[in-house]
C-alpha cells in the first residue's frame, strides 16, 4: 500500500447486482435532488445525485448501473468497473462504495460484495430488503457478516420512510476521518481459480452468518406457471400490451382536452389584452399555439411511462423477454431487446438508450436500427390529427374506424421492423452467440413514491425539450413564415412571399410526387428537430396563411377542407417511418460511436418513408 | 458430494430437464460449439457468478417451445432465464438421484 491518503466521503457510489432496490436506496438517500447525464464519450445513464451529511457538507451520490460481477458482459456493467477504478475520464474514483445487497437473495450480493472489497475502497454494506428477508424467514446474523467481512454492515428497508436512517448514520463523514485509502483501488481479471476461491470464501461466510435460502412465496410459482406459460403467458402479454395502448388512448383524452381548452383559452386571452401587432402574433401563434399543441400529448407520454415503469418495477418485463426471446431470435434480435423496443413506443431515445443492456453488438445494433420504426408518441399528435380530420367516425365490423386505422399504423410500423431486422440479419454475416442469462425477478408491486419519481424525471425532460429546443423552432418559424413581408400588392396570402414560403415551394419540388403541398413541406422542416413540432407548424404556417389570427385549434377543418384523402393519407404512411428526427439520430451517433449507423438510419428511413408515401399516395388517389 | 450419487446417475445437463424437475450442479462444461473461446469463457465465468456452481440446487420454472429455449430455472433462490446453449453447459444430477444417494 503505497501512498495512503485520508478519506472524507464526500464522493458515494452505490454499487451493487440488478433488481436488489439499489435504485430505490438512491431515491431514498438523495430525495429528489437527482440529475440524469451521460458518462463522456458513451451514453450509459450516470444517475447523480446530492444529499446534505450530518455536518453539514454536500455529498454527491453516484448510482452505478447494476452488475453481477466486475467481469463485464455489457456496457452498463464495465462503466460500473470503470467507475470503481478511476478510469472513466472526469470521474473521479468514489471516496466511499456503498455495495447493496438485498438479504433475500445474500449469496449472488455477497459475492459482489467480496470481490467489490477486494478493490480496496473503503466500503460499507446496506442489507436491503430486511423486511422481506424476515417475511421469508431468512436469518443474517448482521454482526458476524460486519466481523468476516470487515465492513460495517448497515440493514435497511430502501422503500420505507426513515428505513436508510441507520445507512445515513454510518455516512456521516466525522466517522471516517482516521480512515485511509491506498491512492489507487487495484483490479486484475480474476482467473478460474481465484474465482473459485471467491465462492468458497463467499460458502464460509454464508455458513458463518446461518443464512439459509428463503421460504419460498407459493405466489411466486403461480404466478411463474401462468405468466412462464409458452401459450397461456404470451397471451397475458398481448392482452397486458393492448390495455396499455388502450389505456393511453382512453384515459389521456380527458387531460388532453383540459391542456388544449386552457392554451386555446391562454392564446385568445392574450390576443385581446395585447394590440394586433408582429409581437401579438408571435405570442399567440408562434409561442402559445406552438407549445400547447405540443403540450397536449404529455398525458399519453405520462401514461405510456406510466405502464412500463410498473412493469419494470413489478418484475413482469423480464419475463415478457424470456417469452419473446426464441421468437424474436428469428429476425435476429434478443429477448432483451423487448424492453428497449418498448421504451420506443414512448420515445426511441430512452429506447436507444436501453439497448445498451444487451450484451452482443450486432444484437444492440439492430435493436438501436430499429427502435424509431416503434411509433413514438411525438408521431402521435400528427396520426390524431390527420385521422381527426379525415376518416370519418363510422364503425366497420363492430370496430371504430378511426382507431382501427391508428392501430393499423402503429402495426405497420411494427411489421416494418421485422422485416428490416430479418434483412440487417442476413447482411450481418455470421451469427456470434449472445448471451440471454436474464434474471427473472422477485415479483412486487410498485412502489408508488418510486414510480412518481420517474414519472417526474420525465415530465422535467419533456417540459425542458417544449420550453427549450421546441419553443425556440416556433419562434424561427414563425419569423421565418412573417418576413419578408409580402409587397402591397400581393394577392396570395402573405406567408407565400416569406422565407419560409420560398423554401417550402422549393421542397414542394422534392415531395410533390407523394402529394404534399408546400405546407406540408414547410412543416416537415422544423419536424426534424421534433417529430410533434410539424403538427404545431402546420398550425402555424395555416394560422398566418389564414386571414385573422387563428390559432392552431382551427387545423383540423382546414385539413378536411383542402387535404385530398390521398395526401393525408400519404403524410401517415411518411409518419410511419418519419426519419426527421434529429436527437435520434444524436443519440445513435453517440451510442455506436460513429457517423455511419446515424447516416445508414437516416438514409434507409428516408427511402422507406419516401417509397411508402409514393405508393400511398398513388393507391389511394387511383382508387379515390 | 456423495461419490455414490455420481457413480450411481447418468451424466445429464440442466437444458435436458423437464419443467417441475429439480437438480444438484455438478459442475460447468461447455458441450456446445458455435461459440468461441473467449465466449465460453464469459458464459461460464457469468454462469458461476450467479450461482450455478458445485452443490447448488436448481428447479426448472419454466420451458419455453422448441426444446426449452430459453429455460426458467430458480437456484438458490434466484431465478434466471438461460438460452438452450447457455443451460448445456451446466452438468447436473437429478435431485430424486441425490436423494436415494443420501439414503443409502
Amino acid at each position: 500500500m503505497d501512498v495512503a491518503v485520508e478519506i472524507k466521503p464526500l464522493r458515494l457510489a452505490l454499487v451493487g447486482v440488478p433488481n436488489c432496490g439499489k435504485t430505490a436506496l438512491f431515491n431514498r438517500l438523495t430525495g429528489s435532488r437527482q440529475k440524469v447525464a451521460n458518462y463522456p464519450g458513451v451514453t450509459v445513464e450516470r444517475r447523480e445525485g446530492e444529499r446534505l451529511s450530518a455536518d453539514g457538507r454536500t455529498q454527491q451520490v453516484l448510482d452505478l448501473p447494476g452488475t453481477y460481477s466486475l467481469k463485464p458482459t455489457t456496457l452498463d456493467e464495465a462503466i460500473t468497473r470503470d467507475v470503481l477504478l478511476g478510469r472513466v475520464a472526469n470521474v473521479p474514483p468514489p471516496e466511499l462504495v456503498v455495495c447493496v445487497v438485498d438479504a433475500v437473495h445474500l449469496p449472488i450480493g455477497l459475492r459482489l460484495a467480496l470481490e467489490v472489497k477486494s478493490l480496496g475502497l473503503p466500503m460499507v454494506l446496506a442489507l436491503n430488503r430486511m423486511d422481506v428477508a424476515k417475511r421469508r424467514n431468512v436469518k443474517i446474523d448482521v454482526t458476524k457478516l460486519a466481523a468476516e467481512l470487515g465492513v460495517p454492515v448497515l440493514p435497511t428497508i430502501a422503500i420505507k420512510r426513515g428505513g436508510a436512517d441507520v445507512l445515513i448514520e454510518a455516512l456521516d463523514p466525522a466517522l471516517w476521518i482516521h480512515h485511509r485509502r491506498i491512492a489507487a483501488p487495484a483490479w486484475i481479471e480474476a482467473t478460474a481459480e481465484d474465482a473459485e476461491q471467491r465462492q468458497k470464501d463467499l460458502r464460509g461466510v454464508l455458513e458463518a452468518v446461518g443464512y439459509h435460502a428463503p421460504v419460498e412465496n407459493p405466489w411466486f410459482a403461480r404466478l411463474d406457471a401462468l405468466l412462464l406459460h409458452p401459450v397461456g403467458g404470451l397471451l397475458i402479454l398481448a392482452s397486458v400490451l393492448f390495455v396499455m395502448f388502450q389505456a393511453v388512448f382512453s384515459w389521456a383524452e380527458a387531460p388532453m382536452n383540459w391542456i388544449d381548452g386552457g392554451m386555446a383559452g391562454l392564446g385568445t386571452w392574450t390576443a385581446a389584452q395585447l394590440p394586433a401587432g408582429p409581437l401579438t402574433s408571435l405570442l399567440v401563434n408562434g409561442v402559445i399555439g406552438g407549445a400547447g399543441a405540443v403540450l397536449v400529448f404529455l398525458p399519453q407520454i405520462l401514461i405510456l411511462f406510466l405502464f412500463i415503469l410498473a412493469l419494470e418495477d413489478s418484475g413482469y418485463l423480464p419475463r415478457a423477454a424470456y417469452l419473446l426471446d426464441k421468437l424474436m431470435g428469428g429476425v435476429g434480435l434478443s429477448g432483451r431487446a423487448f424492453i428497449p423496443l418498448l421504451s420506443s413506443f414512448a420515445c426511441a431515445i430512452p429506447g436507444i438508450m436501453a439497448a445498451r443492456t444487451i450484451p452482443n453488438w450486432r444484437d444492440r445494433l439492430t435493436t438501436i436500427m430499429i427502435a424509431p420504426l416503434m411509433t413514438c408518441s411525438a408521431r402521435l399528435p400528427v396520426y390524431a390529427l390527420l385521422i381527426g380530420a379525415l376518416i370519418p367516425a363510422k364503425t366497420v365490423g363492430g370496430f371504430n374506424l378511426q382507431g382501427l386505422v391508428m392501430f393499423v399504423l402503429y402495426l405497420a410500423g411494427i411489421v416494418s421492423a421485422v422485416m428490416v431486422a430479418f434483412v440487417l440479419k442476413h447482411f450481418s454475416g455470421a451469427r456470434t452467440y449472445s448471451p440471454l442469462m436474464l434474471e427473472l425477478p422477485d415479483y412486487q408491486w410498485p412502489h408508488l413514491g418510486n414510480l412518481l419519481l420517474g414519472l417526474w424525471e420525465r415530465v422535467k425532460i419533456f417540459l425542458s425539450r417544449v420550453g427549450g429546443i421546441i419553443l425556440a423552432l416556433m419562434i424561427v418559424l414563425w419569423f421565418l413564415s412573417s418576413y419578408p413581408a409580402p409587397p402591397p400588392d400581393a394577392t396570395g396570402p402573405a406567408i407565400q412571399y416569406s422565407f419560409a414560403g420560398k423554401l417550402g415551394q422549393l421542397l414542394e419540388y422534392i415531395f410533390a410526387p407523394i402529394g404534399f403541398n408546400w405546407q406540408i413541406s414547410i412543416a416537415l422542416v422544423p419536424g426534424l428537430a421534433a417529430r410533434e413540432v410539424a403538427v404545431s407548424a402546420l398550425g402555424t404556417v395555416y394560422s398566418m396563411s389564414a386571414a385573422g389570427d387563428d390559432v392552431a385549434g382551427q387545423l383540423s377543418p382546414v385539413i378536411a377542407g383542402t387535404w385530398s384523402l390521398a395526401t393525408a393519407c400519404s403524410l401517415l404512411a411518411w409518419y410511419v417511418f418519419a426519419p426527421q428526427c434529429l436527437s435520434t439520430l444524436a443519440v445513435v451517433k453517440r451510442e455506436t460511436n460513429s457517423w455511419r449507423y446515424p447516416i445508414i438510419m437516416a438514409a434507409y428511413l428516408f427511402v422507406l418513408a419516401y417509397v411508402a408515401s409514393f405508393v400511398t399516395y398513388r393507391a389511394v388517389s387511383a382508387w379515390a | 458430494m456423495n461419490p455414490a450419487v455420481s457413480s450411481t446417475s447418468t451424466p445429464v445437463v440442466l437444458a435436458e430437464l423437464h419443467r417441475g424437475e429439480a437438480c444438484v450442479v455438478d459442475g460447468l462444461a461447455p458441450a456446445e460449439l458455435g461459440t468461441t473461446p473467449d465466449e465460453r469463457d464469459a458464459m461460464l465465468a457469468r454462469l458461476r457468478d450467479l450461482g450455478f456452481i458445485p452443490g447448488a440446487r436448481c428447479e426448472v420454472i419454466a420451458r419455453m417451445w422448441f426444446g426449452g429455449d430459453p429455460i426458467a430455472v430458480r437456484v438458490s433462490g434466484s431465478t434466471f432465464a438461460l438460452r438452450r446453449i447457455e443451460a448445456a453447459a451446466v452438468r447436473v444430477t437429478r435431485a430424486a438421484v441425490v436423494a436415494t444417494g443420501v439414503a443409502a
